[in-house]
């Protein structure tokens, strides 16, 4: 009975408010402020590393081009949807989705505001088998994020041919989150690299299937090292934390990922970085500008959104040389790292 | 909140709109914020039963999450193999293969629970973990993963899809919005239909009858002739099966696969809320599902309206719950005595006694 109740008054409600005339387009509004929506993944705001920078490169947009910008966090999988609905259906003129998880409630949310700008980090608007959409308001940014991990797999690389490694075992591990084109990207460059710049080094890769729990990256660090790894890459968002903490307490470094992880752990020795931010502000000011374009937006060295930092190390002059020297090659195109893990 | 910066007035206007589509500020659609809020009661209902069922008889089931999880697994599995046949056939028999799972998944508890005392709790939580890194397996690496290396299962065929309430059509505009944005779909009747059945269950049949006097006293129920481990497994049956069709529900109506988003889902946890506040009661449990449904939907509303931190919007959701079930529930259960089910608690007399006395048909009989 009160359920009926309840029932008749929610009817009610949505009777009054149609009648108010709500929806997407506000005919009041002087001088249109552009509205940005940022939805992010499970991982929040505070993940040190993909959503934080997503919410810098909003922030600076805000600074710079005089938007208005909003943020929900996703707390779990089931509100991707509702959550990109609920800035799309309010009428902002771009709705960022962050992460490669979000693909296919982009691609659904999009097709339903074929008005409403998308872009998604890491991704593309699909269906429910991930197969891009195509969607021509969806701009994908995507990362080389092997430019990145061969930037750090070269210094470990470079390291153990110089015998400068913590015992020198000639064998260097990676942590992936879960085995996803973004991840894999990142490991595929590692390798690469690695095995450039010092033939006889193994590259161990396992991946702990989450992306928030460090105890689970920290127990595939520690078998790992226990297979004589003494570089620890992590690519694991939150989880990855564990991995260099294990890193830590096992004496041997560790390459942070994604944002600069200094601070994460001592034994971090540089990050390999994707600059979200950088991404995220470029789509917003193509929203300003105008100039909007749907399909795949790829970030590399060219425009200066992958590379590495250097954190709690100091790395030799020739082995930075080297590393820069890496850096120009891949940037000039006389050397392409690979995006999927060679064998 | 006036301490975090925010507009407290904003900020309940926000968890208000966002979950019962009252009072909405701004550029908030109502229509679309009750079809959100609908979507995530639907699944609260039937697990809260699953937890309130066990509940009546003495038990205490923690594992709607693992339950829930088997019978999406299932649903899943059967949609993908047979998803291409007719609707009408394929969603009934997808249907009762995820309460089938659903029912083993708690059997599993309840036959130990039964048989070797193992305390159902420790079970059921054990299981839940069981279930959660099954679904991981499954879909990252196992079986079920979809051809091209994402963590989801491959999508469940057209045959296997509840269909929503309102067209799933891009183009036709209701409500001001494509209505393919309306997410309800028909599983809201068939979790309606399952709270009936439980108040159905519990009050009209003798194994109702039995399932309330094990969970008030075994011993007397004993006495009273009824078979307590027999009524223990058949109770966690019963739940298991309400379990496993919110999962089947879930894949049928929502998410037409298993995605990721079932590692993090709390669904059978927060059902376990449901149970306690709607006090054992169908209509309570619903009552309560929605309730805890709009708290979840209005939260987003909350933050981008009111600008409030995530994390906070989770405090005032535990606060609100919190106070909820620290003052109202009382007066509530005074105010209820409606009809013959008073959302009843120990009746007055002493329990064996009234037990003894109204059980004496069935002892004769067998």
């Amino acid at each position: 009975m009160v359920h009926k109740r309840l029932g008749i008054l929610g009817l009610a409600a949505v009777a009054l408010m149609i009648a108010a005339a709500c929806g997407g387009s506000s005919p009041g509004t002087t001088a249109k402020q552009i509205k940005v929506g940022l939805v992010t993944d499970t991982g929040g705001l505070n993940d040190k590393s993909f959503n934080h920078l997503a919410y810098v490169g909003l922030q600076k947009a805000i600074a710079d081009l005089g938007i208005k910008g909003d943020v929900i966090e996703s707390k779990n999988g089931d509100e991707y949807v509702p959550n990109l609905t609920n800035f799309a259906s309010k009428g902002y003129d771009l709705v960022l989705g962050n992460g490669f998880l979000m693909q296919p409630a982009i691609g659904t949310v999009a097709g339903q505001f074929p008005n409403v700008h998308f872009a998604i980090v890491d991704g593309a608007g699909t269906d429910a088998s991930f197969k891009d959409l195509k969607l021509p308001n969806v701009q994908d940014l995507l990362f080389k994020e092997q430019e990145s991990g061969a930037l750090v797999g070269a210094m470990a690389g470079m390291l153990e041919k110089q015998g400068k490694g913590p015992a020198n075992t000639h064998v260097i591990g990676a942590v992936g989150g879960i085995s996803i084109p973004p991840v894999n990207h990142y490991i595929a460059g590692y390798k690469w690299a690695a095995a450039m710049e010092d033939p006889s080094i193994k590259v161990l890769v396992g991946y702990s299937n989450d992306f928030s729990d460090p105890t689970k990256c920290s127990s595939v660090a520690k078998s790992q090292i226990g297979n004589k790894a003494e570089f620890i890459f992590q690519v694991a968002g939150g989880c990855g934390l564990g991995a260099l903490q294990a890193a830590g307490q096992a004496k041997v470094y560790s390459f942070g990922v994604d944002a600069d992880q200094k601070d994460a752990d001592p034994s971090v020795i540089a990050s390999a970085l994707k600059k979200v931010d950088v991404a995220v502000y470029t789509s917003i000011k193509s929203v300003v500008n105008g100039k909007f374009q749907g399909g795949e937006t790829r970030f590399s060295l060219q425009n200066d959104a992958t590379g590495y930092t250097l954190d709690n190390f100091n790395l030799p002059a020739d082995v930075k040389a080297e590393v820069d020297g890496l850096a120009a090659k891949i940037k000039a195109g006389t050397l392409t790292p690979p995006a999927d893990i060679p064998a | 909140m006036a301490i975090a910066g925010a507009d407290p007035l904003a900020a309940y206007q926000g968890l208000l709109c966002g979950g019962l589509g009252a009072l909405c500020g701004g550029c908030e659609n109502p229509a679309l914020q009750i079809s959100n809020t609908i979507v995530f009661v639907t699944p609260l209902i039937t697990t809260g039963i699953a937890v309130a069922l066990p509940f009546r008889a003495g038990l205490f089931n923690i594992g709607a999450e693992g339950q829930l999880l088997a019978g999406a697994v299932t649903y899943t599995v059967i949609g993908i193999k047979l998803g291409n046949g007719p609707a009408p056939v394929v969603i009934p028999v997808a249907l009762i293969g995820g309460m089938l799972a659903g029912s083993l998944w708690a059997g599993i508890a309840g036959v130990l629970k039964a048989l070797v005392g193992a305390h159902e709790v420790v079970t059921t939580i054990m299981l839940n973990y069981v279930a959660q890194w099954l679904v991981r397996f499954l879909i990252i690496g196992g079986p079920l993963q979809a051809p091209n290396g994402f963590s989801a299962s491959p999508p469940t065929g057209p045959g296997a899809r509840l269909p929503t309430l309102l067209p799933h059509d891009n183009s036709l505009i209701i409500f001001g919005l494509p209505s393919s944005v309306y997410r309800v779909h028909t599983g809201l009747f068939i979790a309606l239909a399952a709270a009936a059945l439980f108040a159905f269950l519990l009050w009209r049949t003798s194994l109702g009858y039995e399932i309330r006097a094990v969970g008030q006293s075994q011993r007397a129920a004993r006495y009273a002739g009824v078979d307590v481990r027999r009524t223990i497994i058949v109770t966690m049956l019963i739940a298991g099966a309400f379990s496993g069709l919110a999962g089947a529900i879930q894949i049928a109506g929502v998410d037409h696969g298993l995605t990721d988003k079932y590692f993090s889902d709390t669904t059978g946890f927060d059902a376990i809320a449901v149970a306690l506040l709607g006090l054992g009661s169908a209509t309570g449990i619903i009552l309560a599902s929605i309730l805890l449904g709009a708290l979840h939907a209005g939260g987003a509303v909350m933050q981008s309206d009111a600008g409030i931190s995530a994390n906070l919007v989770l405090v005032l959701q535990a606060l609100i719950l919190f106070s909820i079930a620290a003052n109202f529930v009382g007066a509530i259960r005074r105010l209820l005595p409606f009809g013959r089910k008073p959302a009843a608690l120990p009746p007055d007399l002493p329990p064996a006694a009234g037990l003894m006395s109204e059980s004496a048909t069935p002892t004769v009989q067998t």
